[in-house]
């Protein structure tokens, strides 16, 4: 077995607010491997979100452990962090959050800008047309978000994910804000992503999309409840 | 009028909630407005307010002007004959008086007092129709030639030294050896007109003919002296000019006459100066006060833009609620009219605040400008500094109420109820903000520069090498309780008893039978033997152990010798400035130089230059340098009344004990004054002390205030943007990348307000050159890049200090939005 790339050992995350604790996630045990397609789902509050953004280095867990790729996360700086963050994660929201003051083609090279080793401005080209054409928005690369569908946005928030070529996409509710046919193509698109090798962790309370994930995890108040795991072993 | 008071209720309870806003709009306010309503008075009082006094349009002052032969200004200084030549006269003047200034010591007094006097006609306070405590004021049977000893006191004097006895008057005070009769007291509101030097009060007002001069000085045309004026009413239908035009001949003529024997004063003349007491008594002040003005309402402009910025933020904070005011049926004016009662709440409060800022202002004013500005005794909360108060009070409720409302987009505001999401409706918007940081940097500077430029010039005649020292060193001056002195004869063995003495007191050091460099010198006419040339330097007695006491260094040739003050030899030492102005190469000695007398005086030695601030030489040419100044000395006599103590380091002696030292060698003698050169120097000082004070405080108060403004702003901005950081930082972006990226997107804004500050410069250039251009020189170029530097300092800090929340957590906190 190849090291994964995320590995959860007994995590558990706790908030404080106004003397009241919060118990976010407790115990949580989880391995994810390259090529994986892994959808959470659980009902709301019950710390999806918080799982994928300890993932996704975004937050820290209180206890348990964090290993990125092999690495222990509790070890590393914020600055070797972001670089993780930059390099090997992709993250796409249900805001989007895309920077309302770059236009398209300037947000999707944004992560390759912040990259420690620098990209000449011909291969960021190369790179941002490549991800603009698989997510069919090679058209709208002068624009700015504001002037996008919420659909049009979510793809342009994939696109920047993609830009790095990151080990793992971390997507948190994808069509939270879209429409049904919308929804229908950005998970489309994700699909497609998982199929050429992306791996994808995708956080969902959408039953039919968490149905089409490889394995799925489903959480109640902070603890894993159960997981399937189809043709787990195929993968290898 | 019942909705008015609920409104003001209930903004009232709103403003309840927020201490913190309220306490800041109320600081800032409350003392830049402070600070401003005491600039106005002051500027009021100067440049408006007429003078207290009846008729204060015809008062005037009449001046010598000395002229030289080439036509240039020797000094503004009558000659005792002159000015009694002209008093006498009666010309252009419809009632005019006399005065003589001086420091006297009350001898008759328990603790011998040093106390500021005047010798006046009576004219003088029938003039200015002066208000009295007590008694009456002189009469004509006081007036000039009389001799009748009477005496009035200030009522500061009869408070504080005879502590207000009921029956003061009748009672007899001596002074140099003169009883004098106390007649009157003045009120204790009565002001006086401060010719002479700003901050000075006559203590005790003498009859004319009691004043100092000697015998000779009051023949002399050749002696003028500072401390003579003149002041009268102009009659009704003389005017200024024409007074200048009759009162010149008539002066000029007697002065010929005069000093037609004098050569020296070959090619001189008088030229009348008259000047309404009102421009004598402001002098150089307007334009201290002008600045003072032009300083703080730049400070007013700062915090104007710092209370701007919170107002916006605040309506900002309050959309959701003017939503729901909105949705059900306010009007953009109702919605207005409750800002207003906020705004007026918190102006109101602030300028109560700033009256009684104010009203500090004046008492700190009147406690440490006093020696710097005229007039500030008047200064009091008038009409017009409440009228000011009132009218600034609205404007600035009606303009950030305004500014406030302004922002709200009414149609949107039912839009802000429905969505609850991340960063939409209102905001101040980003060229809000940009023009708020422009302009906040653009006046910091402007301020911080003046301020640096007018702090710098004084802490370099603060620093300004003496080229002596004053370290332990005091003066003691006598005081001989009789009106005619004793010859030198008879003072020798009295002062050679006192030294004595004063050289066995345990504290002592060591002695010098001189005065002081601080107060020693005047100026005298020399003419060089050889070429007739003619000279005015600063001339004053010293002994052999003067230059080693101050450490002034002897450069060439010989020191007095006790045996040349013996003999009173007529040996002179020149300093290196008056040896250039003898001989271009300096090597004068030997040189004869005379004053006027049969024998000339031998240069026998040349010291180094010292340099004494404030003091400045009267070039031909008219222009003064600092340095350089031409001084002489001569032997000082063996009867000399003035000496310097050097005490032991650590040691002190007071006026008592010296008081009782004189007096066992000659009950005659009293302590005139006794002060230590520190405290000379000081005093000297105490403008540009004054001025280094201030704008280090308005330095600190701008920078203060711009840098809170600036991170108000900022910090604003930065909350605006704590998505856009979030997502920024789910892609890699590490802290540096987003600390960089901030000061970028402000760099434009402040360089903007640099560019700003440069027009304002050239605004204020055009519109004040006659008080900017002497600073302007290259030596401001350190002043401007120190300036740039301190600016981008506090915008950098105030950049990064907002941000640091930010990136020092875990992205998530960003991105999630709530606290
Ligand atoms: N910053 C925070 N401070 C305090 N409590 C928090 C914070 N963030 C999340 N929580 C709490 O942690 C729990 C998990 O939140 P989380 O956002 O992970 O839920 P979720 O499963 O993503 O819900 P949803 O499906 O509604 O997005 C919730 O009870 C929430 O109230
Ligand atoms: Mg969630």
């Amino acid at each position: 077995m190849t090291t994964p790339i995320i590995k959860v050992q007994q995590l558990g995350k706790v908030f404080s607010t106004n003397d009241m604790l919060t118990h976010a996630l407790q115990g949580i045990e989880l391995e994810i491997q390259q090529g994986e397609y892994i959808s959470i789902s659980g009902p709301s509050g019950c710390g999806k979100s918080t799982l994928l953004s300890i993932m996704g280095l975004l937050d820290f867990p209180t206890t348990g452990k964090l290993f990125f790729e092999g690495k222990d996360i509790s070890q590393l700086s914020m600055e070797q962090t972001a670089a993780i963050r930059n390099k090997k994660i992709g993250f796409i929201f249900q805001q989007f959050n895309l920077i309302d003051e770059l236009s398209i083609y300037d947000n999707i090279a944004l992560p390759l800008r912040y990259a420690k080793q620098p990209t000449s401005d011909k291969k960021i080209k190369e790179k941002v047309d490549y991800c603009l054409d698989v997510v069919g928005m090679l058209s709208k690369a002068g624009r700015r978000p504001t002037q996008l569908s919420g659909g049009q946005q979510q793809c342009i928030a994939i696109a920047r994910a993609l830009v790095a070529e990151p080990s793992i996409l971390l997507v948190d509710e994808p069509t939270g804000n879209l429409d049904s046919k919308n929804s229908d193509q950005i998970m489309a698109t994700l699909e497609a992503l998982n199929n050429q090798g992306t791996t994808l962790c995708v956080v969902t309370h959408d039953i039919r999309y968490a149905e089409m994930a490889k394995r799925k995890v489903y959480l109640l108040d902070g603890r894993i409840l159960g997981q399937t795991r189809f043709d787990h072993q195929s993968m290898y | 009028m019942r909705i008015l008071i609920r409104q003001h209720k209930q903004a009232w309870a709103s403003l309840k909630k927020k201490p913190g806003f309220v306490l800041t709009v109320l600081m800032t306010m409350g003392i830049t407005l402070g600070a401003l309503l005491c600039a106005i008075t002051l500027n009021y009082l100067l440049l408006v307010e007429p003078l207290p006094y009846p008729d204060q349009d015809r008062l005037f002052v009449a001046e010598h002007g000395v002229t030289g032969a080439k036509k240039e200004t020797k000094g503004l200084a009558f000659t005792y004959p002159g000015l009694v030549h002209l008093y006498k006269s009666k010309a252009a003047f419809e009632q005019a008086a006399i005065m003589s200034y001086g420091e006297d010591v009350i001898v008759s007094h328990n603790s011998q007092p040093l106390v500021n006097t005047a010798y006046i006609t009576p004219e003088l306070h029938q003039i200015l129709a002066s208000p009295l405590a007590l008694g009456r004021m002189f009469e004509a049977s006081e007036a000039m030639d009389t001799h009748n000893p009477v005496a009035m006191l200030s009522y500061n004097t009869w408070q504080q030294e005879f502590n207000g006895n009921v029956d003061i008057l009748e009672q007899k005070i001596n002074i140099r050896g003169v009883s004098y009769r106390i007649v009157g007291v003045l009120a204790e509101h009565f002001i006086e007109p401060e010719l002479e030097e700003i901050g000075r009060e006559t203590q005790v007002w003498l009859p004319f003919d009691f004043n100092s001069a000697g015998e000779g000085q009051r023949q002399s045309f050749g002696n003028i002296s500072g401390n003579l004026k003149f002041i009268g009413l102009l009659n009704k239908e003389v005017s200024q000019s024409q007074a200048v035009q009759l009162l010149t001949p008539l002066v000029n003529d007697r002065w010929q006459e005069g000093v037609a024997e004098i050569s020296f004063f070959k090619g001189w003349s008088i030229d009348m100066r008259v000047r309404p007491v009102k421009e004598v008594m402001l002098g150089q002040s307007e334009s201290i006060a002008i600045m003072l003005l032009a300083g703080v309402v730049g400070l007013v402009l700062i915090a104007c833009a710092n209370i701007s910025n919170l107002f916006m933020a605040r309506t900002a904070e309050k959309q959701r609620q003017m939503a729901i005011q909105a949705a059900i049926g306010a009007t953009k004016k109702h919605l207005f009219k409750a800002m207003l009662a906020e705004t007026s709440i918190l102006m109101f409060m602030s300028i109560i605040l700033a009256l009684v800022i104010a009203k500090s202002g004046f008492y700190i004013m009147q406690q440490y400008l006093g020696a710097v500005l005229p007039r500030v005794n008047e200064l009091s909360l008038n009409p017009i500094t409440f009228g000011c108060a009132v009218l600034v009070t609205v404007v600035f409720a009606l303009f950030f109420a305004k500014l406030s409302t302004r922002m709200i987009n009414y149609r949107a505001l039912n839009t802000t109820l429905q969505s609850s999401g991340k960063g939409s409706g209102l905001q101040v918007s980003k060229k809000t903000r940009q023009v708020l940081i422009a302009s906040q940097v653009a006046l910091a500077t402007v301020l911080v520069f003046a301020n640096f430029s007018l702090l710098k010039d004084a802490v370099k005649t603060i620093n300004a090498p003496l080229g002596f020292t004053t370290t332990n060193i005091s003066t003691l001056r006598l005081n001989f309780s009789s009106t005619d002195s004793p010859s030198q004869e008879e003072s020798i063995p009295i002062m050679a008893g006192i030294m004595e003495k004063l050289e066995a007191l345990p504290q002592v050091e060591s002695l010098s039978q001189s005065g002081s460099p601080l107060d020693g010198f005047y100026l005298r006419a020399l003419t060089n033997v050889a070429n007739n040339e003619r000279y005015t330097p600063f001339l004053k007695g010293a002994d052999q152990r003067y230059f080693n006491m101050i450490e002034q260094p002897l450069l060439q040739g010989d020191n007095f010798t006790r045996v040349d003050r013996q003999d009173g030899n007529n040996v002179m030492i020149v300093n290196q400035a008056f040896a250039k102005q003898l001989k271009a190469d300096g090597d004068v000695l030997g040189l004869q130089l005379s004053m006027g007398g049969p024998d000339p005086h031998k240069i026998i030695g040349i010291v180094k230059d010292i340099a004494i601030p404030g003091e400045t030489a009267i070039e031909d040419d008219g222009s003064a340098e600092y340095t350089g100044v031409p001084r002489a000395y001569v032997a000082s006599r063996l009867g000399a009344q003035t000496f310097m103590l050097k005490l032991k380091s650590g040691q002190s002696v007071s006026r008592e004990q010296l008081g009782k030292l004189l007096a066992e060698v000659d009950s005659r003698y009293a302590v005139f004054s006794f002060n230590s050169a520190d405290d000379i120097l000081t005093q000297r000082l105490f403008s540009e002390i004054t001025t280094a004070v201030t704008t280090a405080v308005l330095a600190g108060l701008v920078f203060l205030l711009a840098g809170i403004g600036l991170y108000g702003i900022l910090s604003y901005g930065t909350q605006l943007r704590r998505f856009e950081l979030g997502a920024r930082m789910a892609i890699g972006a590490t802290k540096q990348h987003l600390v960089t990226m901030i000061i970028n997107d402000n760099a434009k804004s402040v360089l903007v307000g640099f560019i700003g500050s440069v027009v304002l410069f050239a605004l204020a250039y055009i519109g004040l050159s006659e008080y900017i251009q002497p600073f302007l020189t290259w030596q401001v170029l350190p002043m401007i890049v120190a300036t740039l530097i301190l600016i981008t300092l506090v915008t950098l800090f105030a950049c990064y200090w907002p941000l640091r929340k930010y990136i020092n957590k875990p992205a998530i906190f960003s991105l999630r939005g709530s606290d």
